[in-house]
């Protein structure tokens, strides 16, 4: 039996599964403390907690911690060289440039100065920084730099974190703030796990746990804790991996996670969910963390409905409840309440609230709330027409690519969220597309917490003239034999990745995919010096067997 | 966070899957410590860079500029209609107001590539810049007077040829000086066609020109002449084989030379051509151009080598420079003084050699200078891979006669050729006639 648990911003969802099948849900308002809440709707689901085998948290902490800036001063020791000046790139006090250059081949050509890292880690330290991020501009070619400053400070820091150990990606602008924020974290999630665990085990849940990331894979605690920042905005993650687990059909499947406040937008090909190339954004800022490309439309169920200058507005905020439930201002479900495809609440405050915009325009009722969903859903398609075209606007490096561009074209629609099997039909008429409202619609974000498989990405880096071989992720850097070919280098990378199951968080349901591979011949004059050998490797995000192949 | 002052478009096409051959200078490897470095630098990050796909230009779009020999298929591949659509896509992104300019990092390059095509010289097949030009002049008639300031180590030959004897297009190139480097043309008195003097402008400088002999000619030449042309568009065509690392060249310019070149050229297009230290000049040269185009500071972008000191100039290379740039602004100024050709048709012998392909050409060029136009033109060309056809081009804004002129050519093309070709720039047509 396997628990999963979606601790959102406004409820704490659970769900248990036994086999495939889903056994128990819960559901609680999310308090201030989040170890209370799990405890409350683990409490809540009424199952034999001593048989769960598996638990699986999706939870705000770490996003709500950046967003919020509730964490503790941070500090950020930075190397870069030639380029951009890193320091349009500082964010607080605590960000100190020291000398070190490397170039994108990863060659050292000014070298790290020891008295300049113990000056700045000395400052840092009366300071009372306790954590350190450690950056250095190409280091996923040579961590070299990184590995260097590491050592001469880690004896004097609690939290410190690499670089070139968040992924093997090239930006370093994102490298500094997604090191920045990890190291931020570090403390909070370790606090947040040793109590969760504590709470568990009293209510005799002995399992290991497991965290939803951005990407909507899953992984171990023992890797959360030192790559934290991996689990900023899991929840629309999770509502995602929900549809794939409820999806009947390996169709392109456009889906729609319609709340209270907001639609979150997302797309599955073949079954699987689309990654945001570049990594994701928290805080406003842009960082390397792998998350699905998702879009938030300010389109919800509990929208306001508002006229300006004698048109019908939907959104984008909410401002409370809908009327039927005791707020104050009219919303898409009371719109819902009065065309009767919505049962609960009281049908008279929603009546009287879409009566009052009625009255101002001059129309019918009817009309009026027939129009108010008409117009969210339509707002909620221009965003998806939006989003489809972005997916498909991605450049592409070759010939080939170009002229066989993989287009992608909805061919259905899942609607999941509260009000998901109220708009089915409108939904339907507006995109002119089948639309899916799956069973157990409503926790399937807990379920995707609960059935997510573990996941990671490694990169690695054969360069035969250098003769070296880097995967940064998982802090290789060793000298290459004599002959290395394209396929030896994804051969080892697969090892390596099985190998490091434990450090990468992953459990032993793993499948391995080739991202990317590219290799090019390096020629110095005119005679071929060497190979440029690049491959991305994945344990591929998806749902664990258990659930069978629905 | 870093705001770019002015919104700029990034066409990157590497063609990671073409070459010319594996350890040709062109070759797959060419733009991947580019890509490396714009990721790395985080160029695509910046609030107002914005990367864009390219697209692919169509055989009307290669026949707007060029007669290719026998057809459009048999001299390019699929790489040459993407590099050339990719700069097609810039320029629509400019002048449709998506972004203020654009730069088209795309390979192959094609500034050698001439009117008449049968093969490929210095590594170009077709005219990426010229197919742009001829697009956006098609497409938005408010977009009358073009400038394309060649600042590839190399003479843009082809480039020239193409625009020779159009008024309304001012090609200047820079370059190291033709009696050093291939192709061995573009000297001070190649000044453009009988009705079109002073409309290509050539500065050969010498070898090891550094920073500061660039710098002065594009204060003290180019600058004022486009201040007089006042073009309605400006095109770098940016080649970046001028820097002291480049394997094939002699010069001694910098990274930061190039970027502060575009700062004070300001184009609204940018189009890569040359430049082969793919690893030691191009990383650099491009983060710069993209930079300085974006309004962001660059002062900080340097090559990890960079001595500049061991590369200055000469002091009797910058009064050489110095020399030349004021005769050629002084004979610039002086363009309409020259007295042309005095008889209604003007004729051109010229052989032609393709490198890359090793074919040579013979061309008789027969332009009629006309007064109240640019002139139609015929071109009687031979290559010894066995062609020989007869290409009639009628200008944009053609009169009556030369079209009717352009016409009587056509027709009269006998079986003495293999087909004849007719390009009509007005009515956007190309035809051709197998005879």
């Amino acid at each position: 039996m396997i628990l999963g648990i979606d601790i959102g911003g406004t409820h704490t969802d659970a769900v248990c599964v036994k086999n495939n099948v889903i056994v128990a849900t819960a559901k609680v308002i999310t308090g201030a403390d989040l170890v209370d809440s799990i405890s409350g709707v683990v409490r809540g689901l009424g199952v034999e907690h001593g048989l769960l085998k598996r638990v699986v948290l999706s939870t705000t902490l770490s996003t709500n911690a950046i967003i919020e800036k509730k964490y503790t001063a941070t500090g950020m020791i930075v190397s870069a060289g030639p380029g951009i000046d890193p320091r349009n790139y500082f964010l607080t006090d605590d960000f100190h440039l020291i000398d070190g250059a490397i170039d994108h081949r990863g060659r050292e050509y000014i070298p790290v100065r020891k008295d300049q890292v113990l000056e700045v880690a000395d400052n840092l330290k009366k300071n009372g920084v306790d954590g350190v991020g450690v950056v250095s501009k190409f280091c996923v070619r040579n961590p070299a730099h990184e590995k260097k400053i590491h050592s001469l400070i880690i004896d004097n820091f609690k939290y410190v974190s690499m670089g070139h150990r968040m992924s093997g990606t090239l930006n370093f602008p994102r490298r500094l703030h997604t090191t920045y924020f990890n190291t931020a974290v570090m403390p909070i999630q370790e606090r947040f796990v040793y109590s969760v665990k504590q709470a568990l085990a009293e209510l005799g849940i002995k399992t290991s746990i497991l965290f939803l990331k951005a990407d909507g894979g899953t992984y171990l605690s023992s890797a959360a804790d030192r790559l934290p920042v991996e689990t900023i905005l899991s929840g629309p993650a999770a509502s995602m991996m929900g549809a794939v687990a409820l999806r009947k059909n390996t169709h392109t499947t456009l889906v729609l996670d319609i709340g209270g406040t907001t639609t979150d937008i997302g797309i599955l090909i073949d079954g699987v969910p689309v990654l945001e190339p570049k990594g994701i954004s928290v805080g406003g800022l842009k960082t390397l963390v792998r998350g699905l490309k998702m879009l938030s439309v300010g389109a919800g169920g509990d929208s306001h409905v508002f006229i300006t200058n004698g048109n019908l507005c939907v959104g984008p905020h909410r401002h409370g409840p809908p009327a039927a439930m005791g707020g104050t201002q009219p919303t898409p479900m009371d719109a819902l309440r009065v065309l009767g495809e919505f049962e609960q609440g009281d049908l008279n405050r929603s009546r009287e609230s879409i009566a009052g915009l009625a009255r101002e325009l001059g129309q019918d009722s009817k009309d009026v709330a027939s129009a108010i969903v008409t117009k969210m859903v339509d707002t909620i398609q221009k965003a998806c027409d939006g989003f489809i075209g972005e997916v498909n606007s991605n450049p592409v490096y070759t010939i080939h690519e170009m002229l066989h561009p993989d287009v992608v074209r909805p061919e259905e629609i899942m609607v999941i969220g509260g009000p998901a099997k109220n708009l089915q039909s409108y939904i339907e008429k507006a995109f002119g597309m089948k639309c899916v409202v799956p069973e157990h619609s409503e926790v399937a974000n807990a379920l995707g917490a609960a059935l997510a498989r573990t996941t990671a990405q490694i990169t690695l880096l054969a360069d035969t003239q250098l003769k070296k071989l880097l995967c940064p992720e998982l802090d290789i850097d060793m000298e290459l034999p004599g002959r290395y070919t394209l396929n030896d280098l994804i051969s080892f990378g697969t090892d390596a990745l099985r190998k490091n199951t434990t450090y990468l968080g992953l459990t032993d349901e793993i499948e391995i995919d080739v991202v990317e591979q590219q290799s090019f011949n390096m020629v110095k004059g005119f005679s071929t010096t060497g190979k440029n050998m690049r491959v991305k490797l994945q344990s591929r995000p998806g749902i664990i067997s258990l659930w069978g192949n629905k | 966070m870093i705001q770019a002052k002015r919104k700029t478009g990034l066409i990157f096409f590497p063609a990671y899957d073409w070459e010319i051959t594996p350890t040709h200078p062109e070759r797959q490897e060419r733009l991947l410590y580019t890509q490396d470095q714009v990721l790395e630098e985080g160029l695509l990050d910046i609030e107002g860079i914005h990367e864009f796909k390219a697209g692919l230009a169509s055989d009307e779009d290669v026949n707007r500029v060029h007669f290719c020999v026998p057809d459009v298929a048999s001299r390019i591949t699929h790489s040459h209609s993407i590099s050339a659509g990719g700069c097609i896509e810039a320029a629509r992104l400019v002048l449709e107001g998506n972004v203020e300019r654009a730069f088209a990092l795309v390979r192959p390059p094609g500034h050698h590539a001439m009117r008449v095509v049968h093969g490929a010289r210095g590594f170009c097949n077709i005219n990426i810049e010229a197919i742009m030009v001829e697009w956006v002049r098609k497409n938005y008639s408010h977009i009358k007077k073009i400038a394309i300031v060649d600042t590839d180590c190399h003479h843009g030959d082809g480039s020239q040829d193409i625009f020779w004897h159009d008024p309304n297009v001012l090609y200047i190139s820079i370059h190291q000086d033709g009696r050093t480097l291939y192709p061995g043309t573009g000297f001070p008195d190649e000044f453009g066609g009988p009705g079109a003097l002073g409309m290509t402008v050539n500065v050969p400088l010498p070898p090891r020109t550094s920073d500061r002999g660039f710098l002065y000619t594009v204060e003290n030449l180019i600058l004022p002449v486009l201040d007089e042309f006042k073009p309605d568009l400006v095109i770098n065509s940016a080649g970046q084989d001028n820097h002291y690392s480049d394997p094939i060249t002699h010069m001694a310019f910098t990274a930061g030379g190039y970027a502060r070149l575009n700062e004070l050229l300001a184009p609204d297009l940018c189009v890569l051509e040359g430049g082969y230290s793919i690893e030691s000049a191009l990383p650099y040269i491009n983060t710069g151009i993209i930079l300085a185009l974006a309004g962001v500071d660059y002062s900080y972008v340097r090559e990890p080598d960079l001595d500049p000191d061991q590369i200055r100039e000469d002091p009797k290379v910058l009064d050489y420079i110095q020399e030349l740039c004021d005769a050629l602004l002084d004979a610039w100024r002086r363009r309409d003084e020259v007295v042309s050709s005095p008889n209604e048709f003007a004729e051109r012998q010229r052989s032609i050699y393709y490198d890359t392909d090793g074919i040579s050409e013979t061309q008789n060029e027969t332009l009629r200078f006309c007064p109240d136009c640019p002139g139609a033109f015929k071109i009687d060309t031979q290559a010894s891979s066995g062609y020989r056809v007869l290409c009639v081009h009628i200008p944009r804004g053609a009169c009556d006669t030369c079209r009717r002129q352009g016409h009587d050519w056509f027709d009269s093309a006998n079986g003495r050729f293999y087909a004849a070709y007719l390009q009509d720039m007005d009515k956007d047509g190309y035809q051709i006639n197998i005879l």
